[in-house]
C-alpha cells in the first residue's frame, strides 16, 4: 500500500497493511535540530526553477522547504492541501506598527494586531498577545464581508486548470489529499478574538447569527468548484476549530447548537454529496463535552486529543466506535522525555488503539520547539516497531 | 435584613446564576438599594453569591467559558450601579493577589479571567501582565505584599519560568511571605508540587476558589 493508501485505509476503519504514523512539526522545532545534528542534506527539498524570481531564462535549484517527514519515517499530516484561498482578499498590509529592544507589534494580513517577542526567546509559532481585531460589531463586520468575495478569481491558483488538478491529485500517494477550512466557532473567535467573540454570542445574536449565515455561503461558494471537481479525491477536510481549553469547551453546547449546527451541517452535507465524508475537527482542549454534537454536524475524526485536557483516545473509541476517527493522543509532554515515560505512552496506547481501528497515532499536537531531536528519534524507534501488521 | 430585602438579594443571586439580561438585574439591583439594602449587602450576599453559582454550574459542566464571560459582563455592569452607594471603607478586600504570565509567554485570557473572578470575589488584583522577568515579581512581592502569588504560563517551553521566580522567591528569603498558585494549559498539579508551588489551578474558577480558601483559613 502507498503512504496514502495506508491513512485513507485507517481513517475510513479498514485494516493497512502497515499502521501509517502522523506527525506535524513546527519549522521552528526542525531549525533547532539542525543545530542538535539533524542532516540539512537528508531533509532539504530543492526544485528546479527559472532562476532568481523569472528574471532569467536559465533553470537554477531553489531550495523549497524541508521534509523530515520521510527522513524520520512518519507522514505529514497535511499531506498535499488542495490551494483554495478562503482568506480575507485583498490581505490586510503586514505592517509593523512599533517596536523595541523587546517587542515588536504589527497588523497581521488578517487585520489584526499582535505584540511579539523579539530576539533569541521570540517564538514565532507560540500566539502573540492579540491587541486588537478587525471585527467589532456590525459596521466592521460589514467591511470585513467585501473581504470575503467568494467569486473572487484570486480564490483558486492561476494554474487552476480541473483536468490538471484532477491528475495531481491521483498521482499523489505520499500522504492524503486535504482541503483545510476554519470552523464556525474558530472563525469568529479569529475575527474579534476569543473574549469578545464568546460576549457577543449573549449581547448580539443578530451579528453572530450574520456571521455564521455569511461563512457558510462564502465558504461553500468558495470550495464549490474544487469539490465538485475532485471529489472525493479529496481524503480528509482539516477543519480547524480550537475551541476548548482544558476545562472545557469555550462555547457552550447550548449556543454550539444555536449558532454553528446547522452551518456545519449543510457544509458537511454539500460535501457528503461530492462524497467527501472525512472530516476531521481539530481542536486543542477537552472536546468530551462536543464531540455528539460534532457527529451530528457530520464531523467524522478529531485531533489531536490532548491528553494534558483529559482526552483519552481508548475512551473515545469505546464510547464512538467507529463514527470518529482519531489522530494523536499521544502525550507529547512525556515523548519528549524519552526513555521509560515515553515508552510508556506509546506502548499503553498505540497497540490497543491499533487493534480497535480508525486510529492514527501521533503526537498530541505539534512537536514543540523543546522536544529534542535525540528524544525524537528515540520515540521514533519506538513507535515504528509497533506499526506493521504482523 | 428585613423579610422583603432578603427577597431581593434572592432575587438577585438568582438572575445572576440564571445570566439574565443585564438591564433586568440591575432594576433589580436599584429596587434592592430603593428598599434599604446597604451596597455592601448587595455585593456580599448577591452579586458573590450569583458568581459562585455560576462558578459552581461552570465547574459542574452546565456552564463554559461563554457563561463565565457573561457573569462577568453583568457584574462589572452592576458595579457601575453600585459604585455610587459603596463607600471605600466599607469594601475591605478579602485579599492581594499579584498576577502574571511568565518572562517568554504572551498569553492572557486565562490570567485575565482568574483577575476578573478574584476581583469580583472580593480580592485586590495587582496585574503584572505578560512577559513578566523573574526579577519584577520578587520587586512586587516586595513592594505590594500581596498574600498570594499567581503565576501562569500556557507553553511547555516557558514553564521552566515558574520554577525560576519560585527560587529567586526562596533566594531572596520571601517564599514564605506568599502563597504561589499556578495556572496555564502546561502546568499541572504534580508540576506545582514538583516547583514547590502551593496550589495549581485547572481554571479560573478552581483558582479563586483556592484563594478563597486559603484566605478563609487564615
Amino acid at each position: 500500500m502507498t503512504p496514502r493508501e495506508r491513512i485513507k485505509a485507517v481513517i475510513n476503519f479498514r485494516k493497512p497493511d502497515v499502521l501509517p504514523w502522523i506527525e506535524s512539526m513546527y519549522d521552528e522545532t526542525v531549525l533547532a535540530w539542525f543545530g542538535q545534528g539533524l542532516p540539512p542534506n537528508k531533509i532539504t527539498m530543492i526544485e528546479w526553477e527559472v532562476g532568481r524570481a523569472g528574471t532569467s531564462l536559465c533553470n537554477w535549484p531553489a531550495v523549497k522547504g524541508f521534509d523530515a517527514y520521510s527522513y524520520f519515517g512518519c507522514q505529514s499530516f497535511y499531506g498535499a492541501t488542495i490551494p483554495v484561498d478562503i482568506g480575507p482578499i485583498p490581505r490586510y498590509k503586514l505592517k509593523v506598527l512599533e517596536q523595541d529592544d523587546r517587542y515588536v507589534t504589527i497588523r497581521t494580513e488578517t487585520g489584526a494586531i499582535a505584540k511579539r517577542i523579539r530576539g533569541p526567546e521570540q517564538t514565532w509559532y507560540s500566539m502573540p498577545m492579540f491587541t486588537e481585531f478587525p471585527v467589532k460589531d456590525q459596521k466592521t463586520w460589514e467591511a470585513y464581508k467585501k473581504r470575503l468575495n467568494p467569486k473572487d478569481p484570486r480564490r483558486y491558483p492561476k494554474d487552476w486548470n480541473r483536468g490538471d488538478y484532477i491528475s495531481a491529485c491521483e498521482d499523489y500517494q505520499q500522504g492524503i489529499t486535504t482541503m483545510r477550512f476554519n470552523g464556525f466557532y474558530g472563525f469568529g473567535a479569529e475575527l474579534m478574538g476569543i473574549i469578545p467573540f464568546n460576549l457577543m454570542l449573549y449581547k448580539d445574536p443578530e451579528l453572530i447569527h450574520d456571521v455564521g449565515d455569511y461563512w457558510e455561503y462564502f465558504m461553500t461558494e468558495t470550495i464549490k468548484d474544487a469539490v465538485e471537481t475532485l471529489k472525493d479525491r479529496v481524503d480528509m477536510i482539516y477543519w480547524w476549530e480550537d475551541m476548548a481549553d482544558k476545562h472545557g469547551p469555550l462555547i457552550s453546547p447550548k449556543l454550539f447548537r444555536e449558532y454553528c449546527l446547522s452551518h456545519y451541517q449543510n457544509v458537511t452535507s454539500f460535501l457528503r454529496k461530492n462524497g467527501i465524508d472525512r472530516i476531521m475537527v481539530d481542536s486543542d482542549g477537552n472536546i468530551n463535552p462536543m464531540l455528539d454534537l460534532l457527529i451530528e454536524s457530520g464531523i467524522t475524526g478529531i485531533w489531536p486529543l490532548e491528553v494534558n485536557s483529559g482526552m483519552n483516545g481508548i475512551e473515545v473509541r469505546k464510547k464512538y466506535e467507529n463514527k470518529l476517527f482519531i489522530i494523536g493522543n499521544l502525550d507529547k509532554r512525556e515523548l519528549a522525555k524519552g526513555g521509560e515515560a515515553m515508552r510508556r505512552e506509546v506502548n499503553s496506547k498505540v497497540p490497543a488503539l491499533k487493534e480497535m481501528g480508525g486510529y492514527v497515532p501521533g503526537a498530541d499536537h505539534l512537536i514543540p520547539v523543546d522536544f529534542s531531536l535525540e528524544k525524537f528519534r528515540e520515540y521514533a524507534d519506538c513507535i515504528k516497531k509497533l506499526l506493521p501488521y504482523m | 435584613m428585613g423579610e422583603t430585602n432578603t427577597t431581593e438579594i434572592l432575587e438577585i443571586v438568582r438572575s445572576i446564576s440564571n445570566l439574565e439580561r443585564l438591564s433586568r438585574i440591575k432594576e433589580i439591583v436599584e429596587t434592592a438599594v430603593k428598599r434599604g439594602n446597604t451596597a455592601t449587602e448587595i455585593v456580599e450576599k448577591g452579586i458573590r453569591r450569583g458568581l459562585e453559582d455560576v462558578g459552581k454550574r461552570y465547574e459542574s459542566g452546565e456552564y463554559f467559558l461563554s457563561e463565565l464571560l457573561y457573569a462577568g459582563e453583568i457584574i462589572n455592569g452592576l458595579f457601575d450601579v453600585l459604585k455610587l452607594y459603596l463607600k471605600q471603607d466599607e469594601m475591605k478586600p478579602k485579599g492581594i493577589i499579584l498576577i502574571g504570565t511568565v518572562r517568554g509567554d504572551m498569553h492572557d485570557i486565562g490570567k485575565n479571567i482568574f483577575g476578573m473572578l478574584a476581583q469580583f470575589s472580593g480580592f485586590k488584583v495587582h496585574d503584572l501582565g505578560v512577559d513578566v522577568e523573574p526579577k519584577r515579581f520578587i520587586e512586587e512581592v516586595r513592594k505590594t505584599s500581596p498574600g498570594i502569588l499567581g503565576m501562569s504560563t500556557l507553553l511547555t517551553s516557558t514553564l521552566p519560568q515558574l520554577k525560576v521566580v519560585i527560587d529567586e522567591l526562596k533566594a531572596a528569603g520571601i517564599r514564605n511571605r506568599v502563597k504561589i498558585i499556578l495556572g496555564g494549559n502546561a502546568v499541572t498539579k504534580q508540576f506545582a508540587e514538583e516547583v514547590g508551588a502551593d496550589a495549581a489551578a485547572l481554571d479560573a474558577v478552581e483558582g479563586v476558589n483556592i484563594c478563597k480558601r486559603w484566605v478563609a483559613a487564615q
